[in-house]
Order: C-alpha cells, then sequence, then structure tokens
C-alpha cells in the first residue's frame, strides 16, 4: 500500500539510505514557518532525550506552503538540542522533508507520513501539529512511550483546556464517539496522536484516501478506526495546548461541518460495529493531570441566544424536515421563553444531535445545508452551557460533561432503531 | 307541389348525410380506438410509475431537493410519485388525444396536430426550464437563509425571498422566452422589473438600512471579527 504513495527521486533515495527506523515523527504542514522550526526542535529533543538508543527520523510533509516551511525544517540543527539532553543519543535524529500529493488537506499529508513509516518499518509513529507553541520534548516521550514499551496502538491526547474550550469536542463528538464506540476517550479530534507502525499500515490500506477523509477529518478518522478495529488505545496527559491563531477566514459553520460530517459518516461506515457496542469502558491514561487557573474568558452568550432564537422562527421549514415533532416542539418552546436563566437541556440536546444524525444518511437535504442549520441549535446549547458553568471549577465542568456523555450513550438507543 | 320539393330535399339531405357518414364513419371509429387505446395506454403508464417509483426512492429524492415542499405549498396532497404518475399519464393520454383527432383526416385537425407536435418539444423544455428553476431557487433560498441566520442576520427571511424570487423570475423570463411568446416584450420587462428590483434594493441598503450595510460590509472585509471568533469560544 506504501507504493501506492508517489514520493520524489530525492525522498525514495533517502528511504532507502535509512533502511529502518524504530521511531518515526511526522510533522504535516502548511504556511508554519512562524512555528514549525519549534515543534522540530522540541520533537529532536524528546528523541534524544528520551529514546537516545533507537534509530529516529522526523518528516516533514508540506502541502505547498507559501512561507518557507520545508526550509525552516531542513535548516533545523539537531545537533545542539540545549540544555535538555542528560544524555547524548547514540543515533542521530534524522529528517525527511518532502511534498505530499493528492487531495490538498491534512489527510494527504498523514497518508505520506504512514507510507514512510511503512517503507521504514517504523515501530512507533508520533503526529504533531506544526502550529503548537506548546509542544515541549515530553510530549515526545508521552505520545510514543506506551506504544514502544507498553503495547499499545494508539494514543489519543488529553489537554488541559479552559471550561469554555473545546464546545464541539465536548457536546458533540466526545460523547457521541465514547456512546457510539464504548470507549471513554476524552480527546477524539486532539490532532496530535501516538501509533504503532501495525496501525500506520492498517490506516494506509483504508480505501479513503480520495474521500473527505483526505482533505479533513483525518483526526476523528484515525481515532474512530482504532476505536472500531479492536487497536489498543490509551490517553497521554500533555498539559496545555496552544498553537499559533487560525486562519482567520475560516468560520465557525464551515468548521463545525468538517468536524460532524466526519463523525456521521464514520457512524455510517462502522455502523455494524457500534451496533454490537453495549457498555463503555474506560481507557488507560499515561502522564500526571493537574489541574489549572481558570482564567475568566469573556463569552458573548447574547449573541449565541439571539442567533438560536432567530433561527427557531426563520428555519423552521428546514428543521421541520429533520427533527421529530417533540424534539422540535421542545426546541422552539426554549426558544421563546424569554426570561432567564436560559437552560437547554441535556436530554433535548442528545436527541436533537441523534435526530440529525438519522437523517444525514437519508439525504433529505444536501448534508451541508443539513449540518449548517444545526448550528445556531450547538449556539444555543453552547450558550446554555456557558450559563451553567460560569461557577465550575475544573472538576465540576468535567463532572457536567460526563453526565451529558452518558445521557448519550442512554439515548443511542434512538439511533439503533433509526440504523435497523 | 311544394311536398314533393320537401320529400326531394329530405331525401338529398338524407342521402348526403349517408355518404358522407360512409367516408367519415371510419376516420371515427378509428379516433375511438385509438383514444381508447389512449387510455388504457395512460392507466398502464400511471399504474407502472406508482409501483415502480416509491421503489426507486422517487419520493425521498423529491423531499430531499424539497419538490415535496413545494407540491405542499401549492396545495397539493399526493406524493410526489403520484403526482409524477398522473402528469405523465395525461402526457400519454394528450398525444393520443392529438393522435386520435388526426385521425379524423379533417384539415383543420390536421393543421392542429402539425402544430401540436410541433410545439410540443418548445413546451417540454420551457417546463423542464420551470421545474429546474424552482428546484435551483428553492435550495438557493435554503443555502442562503441558513447561512443568513448562521452569520446572525436579522433580515434572513427577507434575503433568502429575495434570492428565490430573483431566480425565479430569471427561470419564469427564460421559460416564456423559450417559447416565443412576446420575445420583445418579455425581455423588455423583465430588464425593467429586474433592474428596478436591484436599484429599489439598492436604494433601501444605502438609505434605510445603513447599520445593515456597514455590518455587511464590514463582515466582508473583516470576516473574522464578529463571526467565529465573535462569541469569544474555541469551538474544536
Amino acid at each position: 500500500m506504501s507504493r501506492d504513495v508517489v514520493l520524489s527521486s530525492e525522498v525514495e533515495a533517502r528511504l532507502r539510505e535509512l533502511g529502518e527506523v524504530d521511531l518515526l515523527v511526522g510533522i504535516p504542514s502548511y504556511n508554519n514557518a512562524r512555528t514549525i522550526g519549534h515543534v522540530v526542535r522540541a520533537a529532536a529533543a524528546g528523541l534524544a532525550k528520551h529514546f537516545p538508543l533507537q534509530r529516529a527520523v522526523i518528516v516533514n510533509s508540506d502541502g505547498g506552503s507559501k512561507d518557507g516551511s520545508p526550509d525552516v525544517v531542513a535548516a533545523s540543527d539537531f545537533t545542539s538540542p540545549g540544555a535538555i539532553l542528560v544524555s547524548h543519543p547514540l543515533n542521530a535524529v534524522q529528517k525527511i522533508v518532502t511534498p505530499y500529493h493528492g487531495v490538498p488537506g491534512k489527510g494527504s499529508a498523514f497518508r505520506t507520513i504512514f507510507a514512510i513509516a511503512d517503507r521504514l518499518s517504523a515501530k512507533a509513529c508520533v503526529v504533531v501539529d506544526a502550529d503548537l507553541r506548546s509542544i515541549t520534548p515530553g510530549w515526545i516521550e508521552l505520545l510514543l512511550g506506551p506504544v514502544l514499551h507498553q503495547g499499545f496502538d494508539f494514543v489519543a491526547p488529553l489537554y488541559l483546556r479552559h471550561k469554555y474550550d473545546g464546545t464541539i469536542t465536548n457536546s458533540i463528538v466526545y460523547p457521541v464517539t465514547r456512546a457510539l464506540y464504548g470507549k471513554d476517550v476524552r480527546q477524539p479530534i486532539g490532532g496530535d496522536f501516538g501509533f504503532s507502525g501495525a496501525l500506520a499500515k492498517h490506516y494506509l490500506a483504508q480505501p479513503v484516501w480520495e474521500s473527505n477523509v483526505a482533505r479533513f477529518g483525518i483526526d476523528i478518522w484515525m481515532t474512530t478506526t482504532a476505536l472500531a478495529d479492536d487497536f489498543k488505545v490509551c490517553q497521554a496527559f500533555l498539559g496545555a495546548k496552544i498553537h499559533d491563531a487560525k486562519d482567520p477566514g475560516s468560520d465557525l459553520a464551515q468548521m463545525f461541518v468538517q468536524v460532524v460530517s466526519a463523525v456521521f459518516d464514520l457512524m455510517q461506515t462502522y455502523r455494524s460495529r457500534w451496533q454490537k457496542v453495549e457498555t463503555v469502558a474506560p481507557v488507560p491514561l499515561f502522564g500526571f493531570p493537574h489541574g489549572v487557573g481558570l482564567e475568566p474568558v469573556a463569552v458573548n452568550v447574547e449573541r449565541m441566544i439571539r442567533i438560536f432564537r432567530q433561527a427557531s422562527r426563520d428555519l423552521h421549514e428546514v428543521w421541520v424536515r429533520v427533527l421529530s415533532d417533540e424534539t422540535l416542539a421542545g426546541v422552539g418552546a426554549l426558544a421563546s421563553i424569554e426570561a432567564a436563566p436560559f437552560h437547554f437541556p441535556d436530554s433535548l440536546w442528545v436527541r436533537v444531535v441523534y435526530e440529525f444524525a438519522s437523517v444525514y444518511h437519508d439525504r433529505v437535504l444536501t448534508q451541508e445545508q443539513l449540518l449548517r442549520s444545526l448550528v445556531p441549535i450547538y449556539l444555543g446549547r453552547t450558550a446554555s452551557f456557558v450559563l451553567e458553568a460560569a461557577h465550575y471549577d475544573s472538576d465540576q465542568v468535567e463532572a457536567a460533561i460526563a453526565k451529558l456523555a452518558n445521557e448519550f450513550f442512554t439515548q443511542r438507543k434512538i439511533l439503533l432503531e433509526r440504523f435497523k | 307541389m311544394w311536398q314533393e320539393i320537401l320529400a326531394e330535399v329530405i331525401r338529398k339531405t338524407l342521402s348526403g348525410f349517408g355518404e358522407r357518414l360512409a367516408d367519415f364513419g371510419p376516420n371515427l371509429l378509428a379516433m375511438m380506438v385509438i383514444l381508447a387505446v389512449g387510455l388504457l395506454a395512460a392507466m398502464t403508464v400511471r399504474f407502472l410509475l406508482k409501483l415502480l417509483l416509491p421503489r426507486v426512492g422517487f419520493d425521498r429524492f423529491a423531499q430531499r431537493i424539497g419538490l415535496s415542499l413545494v407540491l405542499g405549498k401549492a396545495g397539493i396532497t399526493r406524493t410526489p410519485s403520484g403526482v409524477v404518475a398522473v402528469s405523465v399519464a395525461w402526457a400519454v393520454f394528450g398525444v393520443f388525444l392529438l393522435l386520435g383527432i388526426g385521425a379524423l383526416d379533417l384539415r383543420i385537425a390536421m393543421d392542429l396536430l402539425s402544430k401540436a407536435f410541433a410545439y410540443l418539444p418548445q413546451l417540454l423544455i420551457a417546463l423542464g426550464i420551470l421545474v429546474l428553476g424552482t428546484l435551483v431557487s428553492g435550495f438557493v433560498r435554503r443555502s442562503v437563509l441558513i447561512a443568513a441566520v448562521n452569520a446572525g442576520l436579522a433580515p434572513a427571511r427577507l434575503l433568502a425571498t429575495v434570492a428565490q424570487s430573483g431566480l425565479l423570475v430569471l427561470f419564469i423570463a427564460m421559460a416564456l422566452e423559450h417559447l416565443g411568446l412576446g420575445r420583445q416584450v418579455i425581455l423588455t420587462s423583465f430588464t425593467i422589473l429586474f433592474g428596478g428590483v436591484v436599484l429599489a434594493l439598492a436604494l433601501a441598503f444605502g438609505l434605510a438600512g445603513r447599520d445593515l450595510a456597514r455590518e455587511l460590509l464590514e463582515r466582508l472585509m473583516h470576516p473574522s471579527s464578529d463571526d467565529d471568533e465573535g462569541d469569544g469560544l474555541h469551538h474544536l
């Protein structure tokens, strides 16, 4: 399968020169010249510090950056990573810089990394985003260690996040993934993962590289594939994740559609697997979890509620084709209540998500329109969560998310009936 | 005397009628047979379509593209597959009706028949343009409506209706133009109407909706200013 991925003659020659490696760090990039140098240095330091006996390579798979990101990687010097080194590595960290070919997107960049991992027979791999500012050498140890030393196939990241961050993850991606596949992976779309060579080979063999997975949704696809295909999965606590400001052109609706469509598409792909799941099991956690002080964040709740209320008037003609009478009435009643406090019940939100998921595959609307029409309800739900969690500490926030996740699991019979 | 004349007139009349009936009778009979066959063919087509279309998922497809909604708004309670079955059945019967009229072999009927058959393709294309226009404008309406609501624009429904109406007017003008109905009149009317609507909207937008115009332009120039970051959250 790795032979199907096009590589330049220089990269082919480099692969022959390297022969085999033990570890591989993959860094997909696109216009990340400002931050990729730091990521490469952290990765090299992590490999040298924590895996000095292993042969390792850093692979930069670039999507045609205009800002010279690959040049930054090519120019990186691994020989003097500074004071963090406690032992001299026996094998110098190697690097490969290559453009990827195929459908433009993070998924295609990952495909090239999987192919190189396969060609070099890497035992353990890690992929990290090129826009990270908070990556430390310790991340490499936490993401590779469980694969190399504990026999795990997939390591999902667990970050410290502000209680209001990651609302799509907390309100849809995490609870739906947990309810369907029966494994409690808290941040399924974290973006930085560790995985075994066997899993890289498995990913490479899947017929998804011309689909949306190649463009976006690679993160949830990797996690779901590992869960659904019964690979050994764990989590690693990495601390805070801080990354470069995102593309200002990408709006919430577009981001929402990309992530949720990937979750719903996988629901169809793995329908026969998740229909057999009956319980939820925790997954092992590596690292040392700790709390964080919660800085106050100014959230424009009024704007979110205003959009939700407007949508309940204006998008009724769309929602009526998607939601059951009971759910539609519940959403309508919620929008019509002007008096505070605004509260979106968990049970209603779960019904909304599951009914949208059911209709998504019936194609009563185009999938883009369908998911964009869900955005205002999501904003209403998010506003409700922000109001509810205003005085919560981290543990209380996690308890609220766990309660929602349990509601998703309890109500999964809605999906089971619709997908019969 | 007058009795003989009357008898002669009646005899000639009856004789003439008999002759004409003898000439015309087979044509009339042929027409009746063609109509009967047409009726049978139409009923068969209707039965088959009503049976097959739901099985190939036509109703679900119609729901997806918004045809069901259009039919519902028009007060049509039949299923989309039922509507298509009845429409095709009538079209089949219409063709047999024209053939039946042709069988009468009357000059006026022949003229009517040849004109009808010559015009039929234009009529079908115009009908196709109208159906396409309804679907496209419905799709655009939903897209504009959802995008406007997500952007928090208060006149979302107005924007959606304007987009849909503009497209519908365009498709109706195209259909009429294709039928060749008052080509110049339609073209001129459409130009005046469309120009007038655009001018009116521009004036309304600039004068009455100055704040809205500013808001929209700001969003256009600075897309991240009050949209994804506007609520202060990192959603992923």
